[in-house]
């Protein structure tokens, strides 16, 4: 177990193409960190630079002290568990978990003792003479955590390790994972795009968007404060929703309502004041939008709405609305546009809520719960 | 009489169709291969056949005569050496030049050139290609000159002449021939290996070596047991490339058993022991195939 130091890492590629600039991380003994971020954005580069399967083109990476920039991935005492597992698929169950140890020249017996102590954490005893082929997704999933966990390394690096696994079962070994982790206590970095796992996974999550890193945080502190608008939108599904308003005299005025800031609001965000008279992004999360006709006791302003589609999802309803309101786009390469354009924001309703599509409602906003963003820089504004 | 309905027509046109679709290549293959086969099986079990219209049944006397004579052992065994000897080198020699093609340590223009030199040899028909080993082998050649100049050798070896030499000069010049097909199979092969496989070891703490016989080489084996298996059938009944080198010569060196049944055949006459050596030939090549097939239904 160590710690693991990426200290102002950068990677150019040939044709000059920045894929990761200056990435500063400290990474803390026995903490499970999640890079996530969309397509492109460079978190799968970092990783495998950390592997040692990507040169580093500058900088410093420490891993339990020792700078490895140098150093053959084996050299460097980590285990990585690939997107595809890249399980040897000549080989059964028992001699993938053992290979690293019969490079290293283990004697059989010692070989065996171990792969049998992590078949059994695994649950993989009975599939030890299976090849790969024969496994189902999952139960591959756990071989390359198993020739991962055989080496007992400093630190695992996780590929995106379950994207290749339908939706329940990934559910299933995210849990198993993380609990995994906790039990070994090793230093993980985990690579996803997928911000669900990095939410649910993590001790804390790192998010980065083209090669740069955006904010290093907890999961809940990267919802509830985001740096920037860019963060707003990837982390959360449904995403924030993001609209263009003016304001003036603490009202944010869109150009189809106006929402009244609380004195609250204006007060635990001083630099707002700054902004008066100016244009502003600002954000709400789905979860604080409401039916106004179920938001009683609730301090909400309500605004007019028009329902696209309800997604009735049995715990709740998720609405896709158009307001009279101009969106802003976090940046978020991946994110799809709502429905073709015809919505602009997305809330959640409580399941009894009766809104149909098609029909015009007042929708009520937690004013106490906007983010704001700055119009040019998309810093937040706090 | 009932009226067919449209079910049973179309059950029945189902039924039929593929004999259909299938009966102009099957009538070619039994014109043009099962008869003749047949023929040859039966002249083999003939006296005097072919050469007088009153045949009578031999039994297995043609077998018990070139299982008796010497040269039929050695043709086999010189058959069984230029075959052996050939799918190992090709084998070998076209693994190294596709593991060098695959290589990213050699710049993509470099591979492209190799690539086309080295496909070169899979051009020549087989005619070509003795009549080039021919002249660089011949004693006043190319290949004797190099070797002199260099010490090598001390005076001029007539390669296709001695009857040390004869035997591996026509295998040498069989391997030239022929390792482009394993070359470029196994470099298909090579590049549909995940690259993850590789990064996987990196890390597991293999070296080159290791990563050729741990992952290259199993990635590899189906290619590798197809191809060698198929070379062996094909090698094995090579018959132009040994009739213009050494034609069998000097002295039954070179005789391998396409050389000798057409020898028996066209120089003795002797049909039914000929047609013996064929059916000889053709049970080993059935075998052979039978193996292969095996294999591709085991894969």
């Amino acid at each position: 177990m160590a710690e693991v130091v990426l200290e102002n890492i950068c990677k150019t590629y040939g044709n000059s193409f920045k894929a990761i600039q200056n990435l500063n991380l400290e990474i803390a003994d026995g903490e499970f960190l999640i890079l996530v971020g969309p397509s492109g954005c460079g978190k799968s580069t970092a990783l495998r630079m950390i592997a040692g399967l990507e040169d580093i083109t500058s900088g410093h990476l420490y891993i339990g002290g020792r700078d490895v920039v140098d150093m053959a991935p084996k050299d460097r005492d980590i285990a990585m568990v690939f997107q595809s597992y890249a399980l040897y698929p000549h080989m059964t169950v028992f001699e993938n978990i053992g290979f690293s140890m019969r490079l290293a020249g283990k004697k059989k017996a010692e070989r065996k003792q171990r792969v049998d102590e992590i078949a059994k954490t695994l649950q993989l005893t009975e599939l030890l003479d299976s090849k790969p082929a024969n496994l189902s997704g999952g139960q591959r999933q756990r071989v390359a955590m198993g020739r991962a966990m055989v080496r007992e390394p400093a630190a695992f690096l996780m590929d995106e390790p379950l994207s290749n696994l339908d939706a329940k079962l990934r559910v299933q070994m995210r849990a198993e994972i993380a609990s995994l982790q906790r039990q070994l206590g090793v230093t993980t970095i985990y690579v996803t795009h997928d911000q669900t796992e990095a939410m649910t996974m993590g001790d804390r999550v790192a998010v980065m968007k083209g090669g740069v890193l955006q904010q290093v945080d907890t999961p809940k502190r990267l919802y509830d404060a985001p740096v920037n608008a860019f963060v707003a939108g990837f982390i959360g599904s449904p995403s924030m929703n993001l609209f263009e308003a003016e304001l003036s005299r603490g009202t944010l005025q869109a150009p189809g309502f106006a929402l009244q800031l609380p004195d609250t609001v204006l007060s635990e965000r001083p630099a707002l004041r700054g902004y008066d008279g100016r244009k502003i992004v600002f954000g709400a999360r789905p979860e604080d939008l409401y039916d106004s006709t179920l938001a009683s006791g609730r301090d909400h302003q309500a605004i007019p709405a028009e329902v696209v589609t309800v997604e009735e999802l049995g715990s709740e309803h998720v609405v896709h609305l158009r307001l009279d309101a101009v969106p802003v786009d976090s940046g978020d390469p991946d994110a799809v546009e709502e429905l073709g354009g015809l919505s602009n924001a997305v809330a959640r309703f409580e399941p009894a809520s009766d809104v149909h599509a098609r029909s015009r409602i007042d929708v009520a906003v937690d004013c106490s719960k906007l983010h704001f963003f700055d119009p040019e820089t998309h810093l937040a504004i706090r | 009489m009932t009226a067919r309905g449209p079910k049973a027509n179309y059950k029945l046109g189902r039924k039929v169709a593929p004999y259909f679709y299938l009966s102009p290549s099957l009538l070619v293959v039994g014109l043009l291969m099962l008869l003749p086969m047949g023929m040859v099986i039966t002249y083999s079990f003939q006296e005097s056949a072919v050469l007088r219209p009153d045949t009578s049944f031999a039994g297995f006397k043609h077998y018990r005569a070139i299982f008796g004579d010497e040269v039929f052992w050695a043709s086999l065994w010189h058959t069984l050496y230029f075959t052996i000897a050939s799918v190992v080198a090709h084998m070998t020699i076209g693994l190294a030049f596709a593991l060098m093609l695959n290589s990213d340590r050699i710049s993509p223009m470099l591979r492209s050139v190799l690539r086309v030199l080295y496909i070169l040899p899979w051009l020549f028909t087989q005619v070509i290609i003795a009549v080039i080993w021919r002249l660089l082998l011949d004693p006043n050649g190319v290949v004797n000159s190099i070797l002199i100049d260099l010490g090598i050798i001390g005076s001029k070896v007539e390669w296709f002449s001695s009857v040390e030499t004869a035997l591996h000069a026509v295998t040498f010049a069989n391997i030239w021939a022929g390792y482009p097909l394993f070359m470029v199979s196994l470099l298909a092969g090579l590049q549909g290996i995940p690259k993850d496989l590789y990064e996987a070891a990196d890390i597991d703490g293999a070296t080159g070596p290791q990563k050729l016989f741990f992952i290259t080489i199993p990635q590899l084996m189906p290619i590798i047991v197809s191809i060698s298996l198929l070379d062996f059938i094909w090698t094995m009944q090579v018959f132009p490339l040994i009739w213009l080198t050494t034609g069998g010569g000097p002295i039954y060196a070179t005789e391998v058993l396409s050389t000798y049944t057409y020898k028996l055949a066209f120089s003795q006459y002797n049909l039914a022991q000929a047609a013996a050596s064929a059916v000889t030939i053709l049970l080993i090549s059935i075998g052979l195939t039978l193996f292969y097939i095996r294999h591709q239904k085991a894969r």
